[in-house]
């Protein structure tokens, strides 16, 4: 049960209420004060008080001084009116408890007005921040544009008198010229009178020298030319300088070679030369020379120029056994077979050459056009035209310019026209 | 920071004009507020236009028509009063025109077999001394050498040896025209040779090779003792030789740098001071160098002889101005700090560059 608080004195005035509520021995804060606009309540544990006011007051501009042991109200009353006493007589019970609740009720509600008010406050000084910033960084934006401007302005300026300077100048020169012309001319006429005066004339003399006037009005330009072009030395004599330019693996330049695939080419080459498949048991007897397998190819070429086929197979067979992936070895084997008429054998070679002579890159393309050559021969004088067709188109695709292999591929498309109007 | 990127140079973008033909070169007339613009139309001919800068605006004065698309024009070798342009077409003819009269041109020669990819000219304008001379490179691997006064022949041939592959020649230039007899062609290939051929003693001087394809070449006077070579070329790379000492085996030195990912296609020295350049790239930027001299500009090396020693390049500036690249660039040699160039989005943008006095 709280300890109800009487002892209170008040006085009033037709504007204000003046209350003055002794508390000793506790301490007192806003928050144990509640006032609405028509009840007031003041609750420090054990202590209450509570009043329900004649009037309605100003709540909002009230307020309330706490110190030493008194809390001092000053309430404004809504209306201007002398108050019989300070709190309703007549209160009953339920009265007093709905007003209560009613009190409570609306200093929630105020509550919530103010945090919303609070947060609309707050979001307005964020904008204004904002914006202010925002200002700032424009400022500073402007101003680097406006030197900019500024700078652009002066040289504009500075062009257009250097441009009026150039004009004037311009001008002036040709002024000039115009009136060094007319001087040099007048001098002119002046020697030629003094000639004129000067030498005892025969008329064929005179007719020269009125000759000379038109002359000389015409030429005097061409006067300060001429002097001018003694000036310059003669054009020089004519020269050839030869050069030659920095070689390079393959030919094409740096950034329009393919190469990946030249790497790859170069290296399939270097594994070649270097894989000898050992079967030494066999070779044991032979000198070391024939384990070579390009002397051998060298042999073999001899022995093919010589017209000695034979010889020159066994050299390339020996070689190839050495050394399996030289696709050379194949291509020269298959000219042999061609000769020895070893069709099918020819075949084979060069399809072996052709597969070692991958990745097609420019530097092999003489290697590959012999095999598709060689190879499209064998199948023609096997009669089966339409595949030796097709290596001679692939050959002739390779390098275009070949001119025999052109007149051969006509020749078998004549024969394969040939024999299906036969048939 | 920002105030000392305020303090140095500039690069103000003063007039930009778009054009309906696709822009080669572009080249200020000396003397003059006027500039050149060469190209080739949509239809395949070249176009001459001739502008002028007025307030802030560019008016077209003249436009020619020609039958071949025009690559490149030079007026370095013509007198100040005549100012006769020479250019280079797709067709390999050189021609000199009387921009007054331009129906019939005043030298006209087929002087390659393929587009003439570069011009230069040297012994005009008031500049230097000696005879003025042409000359022009061209796609069929063959630098020659024109005198206005000689009809149909060249004074000078570099060609490639009998049974020689022939490498694309795509940039040439003049230098060293100190006197009346000395002068010095410098010519860039595709495959990355650059070679020296003196014209005094008709013989090929130096040669060294860059490995990417030089896109321009060019001396920083062409009418003094040579003193600096700047090669551009490929992939972003340039480079600075320095021409006043030459090592018998080594050749010249040089100091190079990278400046963008993309292929740097013109070099133009700045006519008031030669050692600030400017140097374009294939994405549209760009960037403005000066080259600092080292302490020595030569020593002895071990055995003696005397070698060069390159000095060294900062950057003052970059700027983008389009997407595509900046394919020419020339300098006013009258108003300092001003210049056009052209790029291949068919616009032709002039320039000024501010605070070189300060530099």
């Amino acid at each position: 049960m709280p300890v109800w608080l009487r002892e209170f004195r008040w006085r009033q005035t037709p504007a204000a209420v003046y209350l003055s509520l002794p508390l000793r021995g506790v301490r007192v804060t806003s928050a144990n004060i509640f006032c609405t606009d028509q009840y007031l309540k003041v609750s420090v544990p054990p202590f209450l008080f509570e009043a329900i006011l004649y009037a309605p007051i100003d709540d909002t501009n009230s307020t309330a001084k706490i110190g030493n042991g008194i809390i001092f109200f000053t309430l404004y009353k809504k209306d201007m009116a002398m108050w019989d006493s300070l709190t309703l007589p007549n209160a009953n019970k339920e009265k007093l408890q709905y007003l209560r609740e009613n009190a409570v009720l609306k200093a929630h509600e105020k509550a919530k007005e103010e945090t919303e008010a609070k947060k609309v406050t707050k979001q307005e000084h964020k904008k204004y921040a904002l914006e202010a910033t925002m200002k700032l960084e424009e400022a500073e934006r402007k101003r680097i544009e406006d030197l900019k401007e500024k700078e652009r302005q002066n040289v504009t300026k500075e062009l257009e008198l250097w441009r009026k300077e150039q004009k004037d100048t311009e001008k002036q020169k040709r002024v000039q010229k115009e009136e060094e012309l007319y001087q040099e001319a007048e001098q002119l006429k002046e020697k030629k009178k003094e000639k004129m005066n000067n030498a005892g004339i025969p008329n064929e003399g005179t007719s020269k020298t009125r000759l000379k006037p038109t002359k000389g009005c015409g030429s005097y330009s061409m006067f300060s030319e001429s002097l001018k072009e003694e000036w310059l030395p003669a054009p020089r004599s004519a020269a050839t300088i030869k050069i030659n330019f920095t070689p390079r693996v393959f030919p094409t330049a740096l950034r329009e070679s393919y190469v990946a695939e030249e790497e790859e080419w170069l290296r399939k080459q270097a594994e070649a030369r270097r894989t000898i498949n050992a079967d030494l048991s066999e070779l044991e007897d032979l000198k070391e020379e024939e384990k070579n397998p390009d002397w051998l190819k060298d042999k073999g070429n001899k022995m093919f120029a010589t017209g000695n086929y034979l010889a020159a197979v066994n050299a390339y067979n020996l070689a190839v056994r050495l050394n399996s992936k030289l696709p050379l070895l194949y291509l020269n084997r298959a000219a042999c077979h061609l000769k020895l008429r070893n069709l099918h054998k020819a075949i084979e070679d060069s399809s072996k050459a052709l597969e070692l002579l991958t990745p097609p890159v420019p530097d092999n393309e003489n290697a590959r056009v012999k095999a598709y050559v060689r190879r499209g021969t064998a199948f023609c004088q096997l009669e089966l035209y339409t595949e030796g067709l097709q290596d001679y188109e692939a050959a002739l695709k390779i390098n275009p310019k070949n001119k025999t292999v052109e007149k051969d591929a006509e020749k078998i498309r004549h024969l394969i026209q040939g024999t299906t109007q036969d048939s | 920071m920002s105030a000392a990127g305020l303090e140095r140079p500039q690069v103000v973008a003063h007039v930009q004009q778009a054009l309906h033909y696709t822009l080669f070169d572009c080249k200020w007339v000396p003397r003059s507020a006027r500039l050149l613009c060469l190209g080739s139309a949509a239809r395949g001919t070249g176009v001459l236009q001739l502008h002028e800068l007025r307030g802030g605006r560019l008016v077209l004065l003249r436009e020619i028509e020609k039958a071949k698309p025009i690559k490149c024009g030079t007026f370095g070798a013509t007198s100040l009063q005549q100012r006769y342009l020479a250019t280079g077409d797709f067709g390999g003819n050189l021609n000199i025109w009387n921009l007054e009269a331009p129906e019939i041109p005043v030298y006209s020669v087929k002087g390659h077999k393929e587009i003439i990819n570069s011009i230069d000219g040297v012994g005009g304008l008031g500049i230097g001394e000696g005879a003025p001379e042409i000359v022009t490179g061209s796609r069929d691997g063959t630098v020659k050498v024109w005198d206005p006064r000689q009809k149909d022949t060249p004074v000078a041939n570099m060609e490639p040896v009998q049974g020689e592959s022939k490498r694309d020649c795509w940039t040439v230039a003049f230098g060293n025209a100190y006197n009346q007899e000395e002068r010095v062609v410098c010519a860039g290939y595709d495959n990355g040779d650059i070679k020296l051929f003196d014209l005094k003693t008709m013989s090929l001087r130096w040669e060294t090779n860059i490995k990417n394809g030089v896109c321009s070449v060019e001396f920083d006077r062409k009418d003094v003792n040579m003193n600096k070579l700047v090669a551009t070329s490929l992939e972003g790379k340039f480079h600075v030789f320095d021409m006043r000492t030459q090592h018998p085996t080594k050749g010249f030195a040089s100091v190079s740098e990278k400046a963008q990912k993309s292929t740097i296609w013109q070099v133009r020295h700045l006519p008031q001071n030669r050692d600030i350049f400017m140097t374009t790239g294939g994405a549209g930027s760009l960037h403005l160098w000066k080259y600092e001299y080292p302490a020595q500009r030569s020593k002895k090396d071990s055995e003696g002889a005397e070698m060069g020693v390159a000095g060294s390049v900062s950057l003052l500036q970059n700027v983008t101005l389009s997407t595509q690249p900046i394919s020419s660039l020339d300098w006013s040699p009258d108003k300092k700090g001003l210049c056009v160039c052209g790029a291949f989005d068919q616009t032709v943008r002039v320039l000024i560059v501010t605070k070189l006095n300060k530099v």
